[in-house]
């Protein structure tokens, strides 16, 4: 090790927070324990009620469950060093409308167009930013603008109901229950998805010969075309995944909403990008997991329902989680600054 | 070469600049070629104006038949308690004790092929709706009109007003997108010399006075008469917690304190335990209502939403998971979502709010103006509460 790395180290080592060592050595479930913790003393003191229930604990992953998709997939671009997709917006509402536009030919043909559309949105990223090397941000708000503009030339500005379009009442009925099927009357399907989606994507990250590649793409790029990597090929595939799990994330959506409309999705980018890095991973890339981004949606999760519980209000709400996601990223880029990573 | 090339580019461009200017100027106002022969013509359209109907087939232009009663303004409503209605009077009574200003005469000479812009507040299938409904009656009257979008962007719904003043319009209908801002934008177009009528959403009470009149919802008053359903339905007692709109727009007071002002002198046995404004996400609203119920559980008796779509569906989403369907719950409609919810019996009762009828009564007003009709400085859609008894008189929806 030479002088100057060796220097670096030292001063990570003197230089780390105790939150950043609790996060360094307990990772994001750390803080989930902390949070978990907070509400049992806080219920023990009868300032909340109704904490630490079953119904309560299902409540949460409930309802971070459409993010936790999102997330997902998004954290493949994050870690790969492409920051973020913002259009995941419009990819949920343009693969929400034509899926319910398409369920007058039944629900199977509204689903796989959905998921073609999801494609080839994710294929024009690719091409674009795995190919052409345009900036990711700059490219994906250009292409969230302009599929928002195509969403509304086509419908006329108008929204559109899946009773009104569909072919059957089964098809309608099975499109509702993308949101609304439960198992044992308690377990919802996104929260399936999300399991299956967890399982799924950790092992393609971190065992498969994709993710070890997208790592070295995300932490080193050069290195990687060094070493031979497909780096514009393992960057298209982080914005398809991404594509695909938003497509996701809008069908459940619009289930939910039960209507197609451009609105569908707004806010998920911004969203999606806190859990990520609440999540541990860095935005500069190469650093992170899945397990990690899991653990952010169920922060977020645990600090809605916290927060509600103890009645603040949602403009503090607000406050509270942008104070919460400038802290992270302010540590995270200390961090990497101590690894002599100063491009977060 | 390329410096004449350069001098090329600039001349063209010079002289596109300078014609669009010309070709500006000369499109004026029409009231002159209108001519006042149209006054006749213009006044035998009623009629046809009064058949028209929206796409729920209601009948498109309705307006409140008995009026509104306005008590005296306290001295300083400021002063009074949040809860108590009169505190909101400015607010709620915006319009009718305005002191007009520089209000153009009415040229008296007919509707017909007046030259209207229309500028909303932004893009939105209501909107979309509310601008099928103005062009409706706009195309009886044979008017020359155009409805801008700013897309939620108060500084290009500015610049659209600056282009409107220069286009000469013959009135100027505007959906305020800021209510603070509402006065200096109603100042700028009536010291233009552009008559002004504002719709939809309250301004500030100063910008009454630059406008002829000011047509829409009447949001306080529907949602005060909601709550004494919602408090007749709850026998009067229990919690009750508040699903708020966006803050800074009249609606977020109005479907906020106008119920909550009102049943404090009702049923003052209703508690308020709680009030959000998680936006209208499902999902927000979801999780929003599924942790009152685990911080309230049995107290909470009722929920009132400011919205019947998104906001309605996550109150229902969060009350069925939690086999909690006693709660009462009441909002802002009629989108399709709120009619649906309120045929299953998830929702007990939302208001009529026409979107069609709002952007049709905005234009029959400047018609009405034109044909130099006397006109109230507030004109209101009528009150209605949409109850499971006559959901199925208003579909098909009209967004």
């Amino acid at each position: 090790m030479s002088d100057l790395e060796q220097n670096k180290t030292d001063l990570r080592s003197v230089s780390q927070t105790g939150f950043l060592k609790i996060l360094n050595v307990a990772g994001i479930y750390g803080v989930v324990v902390l949070f978990i913790l907070l509400g049992i003393f806080l219920q023990l003191l009868g300032v909340i009620n109704n904490f630490m229930t079953a119904s309560n604990m299902l409540n949460i992953v409930d309802a971070v469950s459409m993010l936790g998709i999102v997330a997902l997939g998004m954290a493949f671009i994050t870690y790969s060093g492409h920051f973020a997709d913002l259009s995941a917006p419009t990819t949920m509402a343009l693969t929400g409308i034509v899926a319910v536009q398409m369920l007058q030919f039944g629900f199977v043909a509204a689903i796989v167009s959905a998921f073609i559309v999801g494609t080839i949105i994710g294929l024009i990223n690719a091409f674009a930013i795995g190919k052409l090397k345009v900036n990711p941000i700059i490219w994906t708000l250009a292409l969230n603008y302009m599929t928002l503009g195509v969403i509304r030339v086509i419908w006329a500005n108008k929204q559109i109901y899946p009773d009104m379009i569909a072919s059957s009442e089964k098809a309608v009925e099975l499109f509702d229950n993308i949101y609304r099927l439960r198992f044992f009357n308690k377990i919802a399907l996104p929260m399936i998805m999300l399991i299956i989606l967890v399982f799924l994507f950790h092992f393609v990250m971190s065992k498969s010969k994709f993710g070890i590649q997208l790592k070295i793409t995300g932490a080193a790029k050069k290195s990687a075309e060094y070493s031979g990597i497909n780096v514009e090929r393992m960057i298209g595939a982080a914005f398809i995944i991404s594509a695909l799990t938003a497509t996701l994330g809008g069908l459940t959506v619009t289930s939910l909403s039960r209507v197609g409309a451009w609105y569908n999705g707004a806010g998920y980018d911004f969203k999606a990008v806190t859990a990520i890095v609440i999540g541990g991973m860095t935005l500069a890339g190469g650093r992170g997991s899945i397990i990690g981004v899991l653990g952010g949606v169920l922060v977020i999760g645990l600090m809605n329902n916290l927060m509600t519980l103890l009645g603040v209000g949602t403009f503090s709400q607000d406050m509270i989680r942008g104070i919460i996601f400038i802290i992270v990223v302010g540590l995270n880029a200390k961090s990497l600054r101590n690894l002599g990573r100063d491009d977060a | 070469m390329k410096k004449s090339f350069s001098l090329l580019v600039v001349l063209v461009l010079a002289l596109t600049f300078a014609g669009a200017v010309f070709a500006n100027g000369g499109s004026e106002s029409s009231t002159d070629a209108a001519g006042s022969g149209n006054l006749e013509a213009s006044l035998a359209l009623a009629g046809q104006v009064d058949a028209l109907t929206a796409a729920d087939g209601q009948p498109l232009i309705k307006v409140s038949g008995t009026g509104r009663e306005v008590p005296a303004r306290p001295a300083d409503p400021e002063a009074l308690p949040e809860d108590n209605p009169l505190h909101w009077w400015d607010m709620e009574f915006a319009g009718w004790n305005s002191t007009k200003k520089n209000i153009p005469d009415s040229p008296k000479d007919g509707a017909i092929g007046k030259k209207v812009i229309m500028i909303v507040h932004g893009d939105h299938p209501w909107t979309t709706a509310c601008i099928n409904g103005a062009t409706k009656v706009a195309d009886v009257y044979n008017m020359d009109f155009k409805a801008l979008s700013p897309n939620w962007d108060l500084a290009v719904q500015n610049q659209m007003i600056d282009q409107a003043i220069n286009e000469r319009p013959d009135l100027l209908l505007l959906i305020p997108l800021d209510a603070k801002t509402a006065p200096q934008q109603a100042r700028k177009i009536n010291q233009a010399g552009v008559p002004l009528i504002m719709f939809n959403t309250l301004p500030e009470a100063e910008a009454m006075d630059y406008c002829i009149a000011w047509t829409g919802p009447d949001d306080f008053g529907q949602f005060r008469k909601l709550s004494h359903l919602w408090a007749d339905k709850l026998g009067k007692e229990g919690g009750v917690a508040y699903i708020q709109h966006a803050p800074g727009g009249s609606p977020y007071f109005a479907r906020y304190w106008g119920p909550r002002s009102e049943l404090a002198e009702y049923a003052p046995g209703i508690k308020v335990l709680d009030a959000q404004a998680p936006g209208f996400e499902a999902d927000k609203t979801q999780q929003l209502v599924s942790d009152w119920l685990t911080r309230f559980g049995d107290e909470i008796v009722g929920i009132c939403a400011a919205d019947d779509s998104a906001q309605g569906l996550g109150i229902s989403e969060a009350l069925k998971k939690a086999g909690r369907e006693d709660i009462v719950v009441i909002a802002a409609g009629n989108s399709k979502q709120g009619m649906d919810l309120v045929k299953s019996g998830d929702i007990y009762a939302i208001t009529y709010q026409t979107a069609e009828g709002d952007g049709a009564l905005a234009v029959k007003t400047a018609a009405d103006w034109f044909n130099g009709e006397e006109l109230p400085p507030v004109r209101y859609l009528p009150q209605h509460m949409i109850t499971i008894d006559d959901v199925e008189d208003f579909y098909p929806p009209q967004w």
